[in-house]
C-alpha cells in the first residue's frame, strides 16, 4: 500500500512510519483500498502544493475511518479554495467564512488538528526566524523513526505529553520517574550482557520516544542523567531483581529528596516573605507557588492573590480553583490588564521551568512580562525553584530554545468567529516558554536557601558529601 | 440647558448623547465624526447675535456629549478643535478691513487657570500663533505694536508672567465691535459659511485620516524588518498595508486577549499579502529580542505626552525598551486631547465585561472571584519614541505644544 506511494513531499511519507509502527496487518483490505480511493480523489482535486490533500493522506484508517466519508465531499471542495490562495498571495480576500464552513465544526477536534498542523508546517518556511522551535506533535509523529521496543507505559506517556495532559516541569519529571520504575521492574537482562551496560542502552529509545513527543524538559534531563548515573554504578555481583529494586529505591529518593522534600523547603524560606495583608500576585501555574501560598493560608496568614493568567495554556484557571478551594480571596486577570494593578501588588511569586548558570529563568511564557513589569515599579520578584531544575545551558534569549504548542486547543476566537487559517500569509505561533533575563528576579527561593539571580552559578559548585556528586549538573 | 433655545438641536445633540452613554456609537472617528455632523448643524441653524452666544451653545452641546461618554476623548477634542476654529474665523474676519497699526495686537494671554484636571499649572502658557491675529485685549494696559509673525523678547518679557486680571470674553468681543464701528458692522451671522467650510475641512480631515497617517510609512518600515503590534487599530492597519505596497517585511501581531481584536487584524494584513504571524499576549516578550520595531494604536494621546492605549501596551512598551526597540504610536491628531492622567494608579479608565474572561460557564469559580478585564493601558511618554500622525511626526515632548496650538486654554473645561 504505502509502496505504490510516489515519493512526494514530506508530509505525505509522514503516513509511513505511522503504518510502521502500527504493524501491517492492521489495514485490512477494505482500509488499504479506502486510503487508496482518497489519495486518488485528493490527487484528482488538486495541486501537488494544496495543504488540505496532505492532511487527507496523513490521516490513518483506524483513528479516522469513522470520520472519513463526511471529510471527503468538504475536502475535495475545500482544496479549490485554499489553493487559489496559497499560489498568490495577492488575490482579494479569500472569503474566510467559506472556508470556515468547511473545516466543519463537527468534524471533530482530531481532523481540525491534522488540518491545522499541516497549513502551519506548509507556512513555517514563510518567516524562519521560528523554524527552529520544536513544534506540537501529531499522532502519527510521535516516535517515529525510532527502533527498538517501547514499553507500553512510555507509549501512553507520550501520548500524554503530546496532549499536554500532563504539564509542569515537576509533574513531567515525576511522571517519567515512576514510568521509567515500571520499565525498569520489566526489563530483564538478555544473556551475556550486564545490566550496568545494557539498561542504559535499553532506555534510550524509551527516552527518544518520550522527548519526540515533547521536547525534553531540563527537570527531566537532570532525573535521567542521575539515573544513568546510578545504572553505571550497579556491580556486577548484585542479582538482577535486587539491582532493579535498588534503582527503583534510588528513584524514589530522587523524587523524594530533590522535589517533595525541596519543596517543603522552599516553603519554609518563602514563608517570612509573606506578610499579613500583602498582595500576592502569581503567574499561570507553579506547583510550588501553589503549594507556598495554600500552606501560608493553612498556617493563618491572611493575604489576597491575583492571578494572572494567559493562553495558550490558560494553566491559571488550576491555580485558581487550587487557592479558591483554599479559602483564598483571588482575583483573576490575563496578562495584559496588569497594567492597571501592579501598582496594588506587594510581592511577586513565579515558578520556573529551569534555571539557567546567568541566573536567568525559563518559565512558561508571560512571566518575562510579569516579572519585567513588577521590577519597573519596585515589587519584588521571588522565583520559587528547587536546585534540580538548574542548568548549565546559557541562553540569551528566548529564542535559542523554545517549544511550540498545538493550535488546536489555543486561540479560539470568541463568538465562533470562523476559523483564521484560511490565509496562506498568517501563521500562528504560540511560544511556550521565555526567558527572564535576571535584571527582572530579586530572588531566587531554593532548598538550599535564597540565592541572588546572579550568583547562581554557586549552584554547579554545590557537592553532595555522601555520594561524591555534584548536587546539579 | 438654557443655553440652547432651538427645539432642532436640542434633539439631534440629546439623539447623540443617547447614543454615546449606551456606546451604540463607538470608536475615536467615528464618534469624533458624527460630532462633527452635529456640530455643523448647529451652526448652520443656530439663531446667534453674536459670536459668543455661538460659542456658549457649542460649548453647552459639547458638555452634554462630554459627560455622555466621558471615555471617548475625541468627542471633546473636536469640539474644542471648532471652537478654536470659530474664533480664528470670527477675528481674521472681523480685522481684516483694519490692518494699520493702528489697532494694538497681542499675542494671546493664558486666563484663569481652570480646572484640575484639565490643564497643566503652566505659569506661562503664551501662545504665539504664527501669521495669526487675535483681537484679545486687555483695555488697561497699553501694549506696544506686534508684528504677528515675528517673535520679540521684549514681548515675551512683558507678557510672559502669569495674568491675574480675568479677561472676560464678552466684554473683549463688545470692545472690539466698539472699535471697529467706523467700519461696516460684521454680524456674527455672516461668517456662518465661513465656518461651515472650516468644520468641513475638519470633516475631511477626519474622514481621510488614515490615508494621511499612512502616507510616510514606506519610510518607517524597512525591508525585512519585523514590526509587533497588539490588537486591532484602524490607523496601524491602514499603516502597515500602505507600507507593504514597497516594502515586504513581517507583521508580528499580538492577540489582545479577551476581546481578540488582534485576530481580526492578522486576518486583514494576511489578507493583503503581509507576511504575519499572530502570537499570543503572553509571547510579546518572548519575541522581542527579534523584533525591531513596535507600532502601536492610541485610544487617546494626553497633553504630556503620554497615551491611553489598548491593554497591554505598557507591556509591550517595556519590553521594547528592554531591548532599546522604539515604540512609535499611529494616531490622527484629532485623539490629541488637552488632559493630563493625574491618577495613575487604575491607568485604565475603562473596563469591560469580565465574562469573557471568566464567564457564567465557569459557575461555582465565578462567583468566588474578582476578574478584572480592564480595556486600556496608560503609556507614559517616557516609553515612547515618536507620533505618526496626520500631521507629521511628533516626538511626546511636543505634545505640550500641539495641545496649545489647536485648542483655546478657555475650552479645556467644557
Amino acid at each position: 500500500m504505502s509502496a505504490t506511494e510516489p515519493a512526494g513531499p514530506a508530509l505525505e511519507d509522514a503516513s509511513n512510519p505511522q503504518d510502521g509502527v502500527q504493524t501491517r496487518k492492521q489495514l485490512t483490505k477494505a482500509e488499504r483500498r479506502e486510503l487508496q480511493e482518497r489519495q486518488r480523489a485528493a490527487k484528482a482535486a488538486a495541486t501537488a502544493s494544496n495543504p488540505s490533500n496532505k492532511s487527507q493522506n496523513q490521516k490513518t484508517p483506524q483513528s479516522q475511518s469513522n470520520k472519513q466519508p463526511k471529510k471527503d465531499p468538504t475536502s475535495v471542495a475545500g482544496p479549490s479554495g485554499s489553493s487559489a490562495t496559497a499560489t498568490s498571495g495577492k488575490k482579494p480576500t479569500p472569503k474566510p467564512g467559506r472556508d470556515a464552513d468547511k473545516i466543519a465544526p463537527g468534524a471533530g477536534g482530531m481532523d481540525k488538528g491534522d488540518k491545522i498542523a499541516d497549513l502551519e508546517t506548509q507556512r513555517r518556511h514563510q518567516t524562519r526566524i521560528f523554524a527552529h522551535f520544536a513544534s506540537p506533535k501529531q499522532d502519527a509523529q510521535i516516535g517515529a523513526g525510532i527502533k527498538g521496543e517501547i514499553h507500553p507505559t512510555i507509549v501512553r506517556l507520550g501520548r500524554q505529553f503530546a496532549d499536554m495532559k500532563i504539564v509542569g516541569a515537576n509533574a513531567r519529571c515525576i511522571a517519567m520517574l515512576v514510568a521509567f520504575k515500571a520499565v525498569i521492574q520489566d526489563y530483564v537482562t538478555p544473556p551475556n550482557q550486564t545490566l550496568a551496560r545494557d539498561l542504559t542502552q535499553y532506555l534510550s529509545p524509551q527516552i527518544s520516544y518520550l522527548v519526540s513527543a515533547r521536547p525534553m524538559a531540563v527537570s527531566m534531563g537532570n532525573a535521567i542523567r542521575e539515573l544513568k548515573y546510578h545504572i553505571s554504578v550497579v556491580s556486577i555481583d548484585v542479582p538482577e531483581q535486587d539491582a532493579k529494586d535498588h534503582l527503583c529505591e534510588q528513584i524514589d529518593t530522587y523524587i523524594s529528596h530533590r522535589i517533595v522534600l525541596a519543596d517543603s523547603v522552599i516553603e519554609e524560606y518563602a514563608m517570612p516573605k509573606i506578610q499579613n495583608g500583602a498582595v500576592i500576585m502569581t503567574f499561570a501555574r507553579s506547583s510550588v507557588v501553589e503549594r507556598v501560598l495554600i500552606s501560608a493560608w493553612s498556617r493563618g496568614k491572611r493575604f489576597s492573590v491575583k492571578v494572572v493568567d494567559s493562553a495558550p495554556l490558560s494553566e491559571g484557571r488550576k491555580m485558581l480553583s487550587a487557592l479558591l478551594k483554599a479559602g483564598i480571596p483571588c482575583t483573576y486577570l490575563l496578562v495584559n490588564g496588569i497594567g492597571s494593578l501592579i501598582s496594588t501588588v506587594s510581592l511577586v511569586f513565579l515558578g520556573a521551568h529551569a534555571i539557567n548558570s546567568n541566573g536567568s529563568v525559563y518559565s512558561r511564557a508571560g512571566t518575562a512580562l510579569v516579572a519585567m513589569l513588577a521590577k519597573e515599579h519596585s515589587v519584588p520578584v521571588l522565583v520559587l525553584s528547587e536546585t534540580y531544575k538548574y542548568s548549565n545551558n546559557l541562553q540569551l534569549d528566548s529564542f535559542t530554545k523554545n517549544e511550540l504548542a498545538a493550535l488546536s486547543d489555543t486561540l479560539q476566537p470568541p463568538n465562533g468567529q470562523g476559523h483564521l487559517l484560511s490565509q496562506s500569509s498568517l501563521q500562528i505561533i504560540n511560544p511556550l516558554y521565555d526567558l527572564t533575563p535576571h535584571t527582572h528576579i530579586t530572588v531566587l527561593v531554593t532548598e538550599v536557601g535564597l540565592i541572588p539571580p546572579s550568583a547562581i552559578s554557586t549552584l554547579a559548585g554545590l557537592r553532595d558529601k555522601d555520594k561524591g556528586l555534584q548536587l546539579a549538573v | 440647558m438654557p443655553e440652547i433655545k432651538d427645539k432642532g438641536i436640542l434633539r439631534q445633540v440629546e439623539t447623540l448623547t443617547s447614543k454615546l452613554r449606551r456606546r451604540q456609537l463607538a470608536g475615536a472617528q467615528e464618534s469624533a465624526i458624527e460630532t462633527t455632523l452635529l456640530i455643523k448643524y448647529i451652526v448652520a441653524h443656530a439663531k446667534f447675535a453674536t459670536i459668543h452666544e455661538l460659542i456658549a451653545i457649542i460649548k453647552a452641546a459639547g458638555r452634554r456629549l462630554v459627560e455622555a461618554q466621558p471615555k471617548e476623548h475625541t468627542v471633546g477634542n473636536v469640539v474644542r478643535r471648532i471652537l478654536r476654529l470659530i474664533r480664528e474665523e470670527w477675528a481674521a474676519s472681523v480685522n481684516k478691513p483694519v490692518d494699520e497699526g493702528d489697532q494694538p495686537m497681542t499675542t494671546e494671554d493664558s486666563q484663569t487657570e481652570t480646572g484640575e484636571m484639565s490643564t497643566q499649572s503652566s505659569p506661562r502658557s503664551s501662545t504665539l500663533s504664527v501669521g495669526e491675529q487675535t483681537p484679545l485685549m486687555t483695555p488697561a494696559t497699553p501694549r506696544p505694536v506686534v508684528s504677528d509673525s515675528q517673535y520679540s523678547l521684549s514681548n515675551f518679557v512683558l507678557h510672559g508672567r502669569p495674568h491675574r486680571e480675568a479677561t472676560d470674553f464678552a466684554s473683549v468681543y463688545a470692545a472690539t465691535i466698539q472699535e471697529s464701528s467706523t467700519t461696516p458692522k460684521k454680524s456674527a451671522q455672516s461668517i456662518r459659511p465661513a465656518l461651515i467650510s472650516a468644520i468641513e475641512e475638519v470633516m475631511d480631515e477626519l474622514e481621510t485620516v488614515f490615508e494621511t497617517v499612512s502616507s510616510s510609512a514606506k519610510d518607517h518600515i524597512h525591508s525585512d524588518e519585523i514590526v509587533l503590534t497588539l490588537g486591532m487599530s484602524r490607523t496601524v492597519e491602514a499603516f502597515l498595508k500602505k507600507a507593504a505596497l514597497d516594502r515586504k517585511f513581517t507583521a508580528l501581531v499580538a492577540e489582545a486577549a479577551p476581546s481578540f481584536s488582534g485576530h481580526q487584524l492578522a486576518q486583514s494584513l494576511a489578507s493583503s499579502g503581509i507576511n504575519t504571524i499572530l502570537i499570543p499576549d503572553s509571547a510579546v516578550y518572548a519575541v522581542m529580542s527579534r523584533v525591531n520595531k513596535v507600532i502601536l494604536g492610541a485610544h487617546a494621546i494626553l497633553a504630556n505626552g503620554g497615551v491611553y492605549a489598548v491593554a497591554g501596551s505598557i507591556l509591550a512598551a517595556h519590553a521594547a525598551q528592554t531591548h532599546r526597540t522604539p515604540v512609535v504610536f499611529c494616531a490622527g491628531q484629532f485623539k490629541l486631547s488637552p488632559l493630563w492622567n493625574v491618577y495613575h494608579t487604575y491607568g485604565s479608565l475603562d473596563f469591560a465585561n469580565p465574562a469573557h474572561i471568566l464567564g457564567f460557564q465557569e459557575g461555582k469559580l465565578m462567583d468566588q472571584v474578582d476578574v478584572l478585564n480592564p480595556a486600556y493601558d496608560y503609556v507614559p511618554p517616557e516609553l515612547i519614541n515618536v507620533f505618526i500622525t496626520n500631521d507629521g511626526d511628533i516626538p511626546p515632548a511636543s505634545m505640550n505644544r500641539l495641545v496649545k496650538e489647536t485648542y483655546d486654554n478657555e475650552d479645556y473645561q467644557l
